[in-house]
């Protein structure tokens, strides 16, 4: 395996008009080449925030702290994304080695301009390719991830394709230039179950294909189960627990993937009532002291958590948990 | 193409459907006016000094036709109206057409001057400032353009008439100098239009900036923040190329359903202006019509012009709009 991405102290905040916020703290992670991470957390939990910092793609009210350090390794070396300021000289990774796909693929379609104009756009900028050749191979992209009449699909406007169509597009737009690796923020959320697996199927089997590595981001452990290689989850800004997924799923050591795990229904026991984790997440103003998730935890050990942020302990190689419920002490 | 033939069509008729309803509600304004047109002309014969007498006035009303039932001089306006004939004023005995005619024309040419002087400077100034990060910038422009919000056109005109009077001696009133007033059309009486025209195009234009700056900033500043454009960063598009392709392309079709509206409100500032300016064109004229001589044939033709106009601007921005918007396109022409 080669590295691929590494991510060291990723620190993000915010300035807003109630002050300045802290999104991401501290997070760091690995990815190499083929892999699949999923990125877990609520809404509000810096997932997506967190993603986006690989490409720079933060507002301008965003401000990274001074520890951190993404570093992409690319063929011709490695590149310190930090150090690129200008868009110019964030082209390289914007959509040419990284490429993201959103969430909601109407929104991420510009309406007034044809699917096919934005693929050619993309594949101008990053490859030296005419505008003819561009036109083929978007067509050519078109046709891989199974759209039917590519050639047609290609002049048409994203409010002209069904919603699974738009995802498919929109795959087929991010993986033309062959990134390196790809962002995928929520791409199932807005789609149907079965064009959900469609899709699931559809990003494993061309990453296999590409050799690339995906950040996968979702709220959904069950998707994760099934696409990812190894798990990172979040919450307020912090990466409270990282592994294999086997293993975190298997056995969740935080307190907070106990309670994602749980709240997930089942339909092996209809009647089993799901498990709701207490509380609602804390606003990014008022984050908990300590251990950020200490205000929901149901394993709350008093003071020490509310007081001390916990450093991560390592569980097995590759399993590792930010709690204190796993230092050395309370092992002890 | 058949199909974008048929919706010009379809607009055009809901166009003139609205302009027949406008004439309805104009046509009935005119008749709940006290006293008809031969009354309000044996009046003014009669403070002239003349004796009249309830026969003339009847006699009058049979010349003009005011005998016939409502709905069939309603109809008979109507179908002259779409000619552009407005039979005679009530009081001067003139025909409209040769008495506004001109002067509708060069009001309409100020408004349209003032509406494209407006977006001239708000589209590029808009979207500097809803895309400029500089604070003094932004500040800046909020002053200006709430300074031309507030400000009241009349006041503007004042201020300027007196500035002008006090260091050239010259008021800048009037849209011809005293020569080319009653000339024939030249190129001289042009050039001479032009030095005229550009004070009271400006004024009206002060305001109407002012607005469709604020227009344009909210619309480009709703387009920035949109998911596409965050897209579209993402796949390294970047600089003017983001900015003119990406949000500003598609602040444009609700830029355009805008422009109806402000020429709206540049009409209905003009009249103010140009009392103030002293032009001899349509707005003051409407004024006069409707106040001092209560001229109500002279200022039902004016109201129905002014309305035609914007029906007419509403009608073209719709068309342009089906030609711009491929989401309204593709649903006409496919």
């Amino acid at each position: 395996m080669t590295r691929l991405l590494d991510v060291e102290n990723l620190t993000l905040q915010f300035d807003t008009d109630e002050g300045r916020i802290t999104a991401v703290d501290n997070v760091s992670f690995t990815l190499e080449a083929g892999e699949i991470m999923g990125l877990v957390g609520e809404s509000g939990s810096g997932k997506s925030v967190t993603a986006k910092s690989v490409m720079k793609l933060n507002p301008s009210n965003a401000h990274y702290g001074p520890e951190t350090k993404i570093i992409l390794h690319l063929d011709s070396g490695p590149v310190d994304i930090m150090s690129l300021q200008q868009s110019k000289d964030l082209q390289v990774v914007r959509g040419g080695a990284i490429s993201m796909i959103f969430q909601e693929p109407m929104a991420s379609f510009a309406p007034a301009i044809t699917i096919g104009d934005q693929m050619v756009e993309q594949l101008m900028i990053h490859t030296d390719m005419g505008k003819k050749r561009s036109k083929e191979l978007s067509i050519e992209m078109l046709d891989r991830v199974g759209i039917s009449d590519p050639s047609t699909r290609f002049g048409q406007y994203a409010f002209e394709l069904s919603g699974g169509m738009r995802q498919r597009a929109m795959i087929a737009m991010a993986l033309s230039t062959k990134p390196k690796l790809l962002i995928a923020d929520e791409p199932t959320t807005a789609l149907d179950v079965t064009i959900q697996a469609q899709v699931i199927d559809l990003m494993k089997d061309l990453v296999t294909e590409f050799g690339m590595g995906i950040i996968f981001i979702t709220h959904d452990l069950g998707v994760i189960a099934q696409t990812a290689d190894k798990v990172a989850v979040m919450y307020l800004g912090r990466l409270v627990e990282q592994g294999l997924v086997r293993d975190v799923i298997r056995t969740p050591a935080h307190p907070y993937t106990k309670g994602l795990l749980a709240a997930l229904p089942s339909l092996d026991d209809l009647d089993a009532p799901l498990v709701a984790i207490p509380g609602d997440i804390p606003s990014p103003l008022e984050r908990p002291g300590g251990c950020v998730f200490n205000t929901r935890c149901s394993d709350n050990l008093g003071a020490r958590c509310g007081a001390e942020v916990p450093t991560e302990s390592l569980l097995s190689s590759q399993h590792n948990v930010a709690c204190h419920l796993y230092s050395e002490e309370a092992i002890k | 193409m058949l199909q974008f033939s048929r919706f010009v069509a379809i607009r055009a008729t809901l166009a003139v459907f609205t302009l027949v309803l406008v004439s309805f509600i104009v046509f009935s304004l005119m008749e709940m006016v006290p006293g008809d047109c031969a009354e309000r002309y044996l009046a003014f014969k009669s403070s002239q000094g003349a004796v009249i007498t309830a026969a003339d006035i009847q006699a009058e009303r049979v010349r003009l036709g005011l005998d016939q039932p409502y709905v069939q001089r309603w109809g008979h306006w109507i179908v002259n109206a779409f000619q552009g004939e407005f039979g005679d004023s009530c009081i001067l005995r003139l025909n409209i057409r040769q008495l506004i005619g001109p002067k509708f024309w060069l009001s309409l040419g100020l408004c349209l001057s003032a509406l494209l002087l407006a977006y001239a400077i708000a589209i590029p100034v808009g979207i500097l400032a809803a895309t400029s990060k500089n604070a003094t910038v932004n500040n800046g422009l909020r002053f200006v353009s709430y300074l031309g919000l507030a400000l009241p056109n009349f006041l503007l005109a004042l201020m300027i008439m007196l500035f002008s009077t006090l260091v050239f001696g010259n008021s800048l009133t009037g849209l011809f100098s005293k020569e080319f007033r009653d000339a024939a059309w030249s190129v001289d009486k042009f050039v001479d239009f032009l030095s005229h025209a550009w004070l009271p195009v400006f004024i009206l234009g002060w305001s109407a900036t002012a607005f469709a700056i604020q227009t344009v900033r909210a619309l480009m500043s709703d387009e920035v923040g949109k998911l596409y454009v965050t897209a579209a960063r993402a796949r390294g598009v970047s600089g003017r190329r983001l900015l003119m392709r990406y949000p500003a392309r598609h602040a444009l079709s609700p830029i355009i359903n805008s422009l109806g509206f402000d020429l709206n409100r540049i009409f209905n500032e003009l009249p103010i202006v140009a009392l103030i300016l002293t032009l001899t064109e349509a707005g003051s004229l409407l004024i006069e019509a409707l106040a001092r001589s209560n001229d109500q044939q002279l200022a039902g033709a004016i109201i129905f012009l002014l309305t035609a106009s914007i029906v007419g601007i509403n009608f073209i921005t719709d068309i342009i709009l089906a030609l711009t918007d491929p989401r309204i396109r593709r649903s006409i022409i496919g």
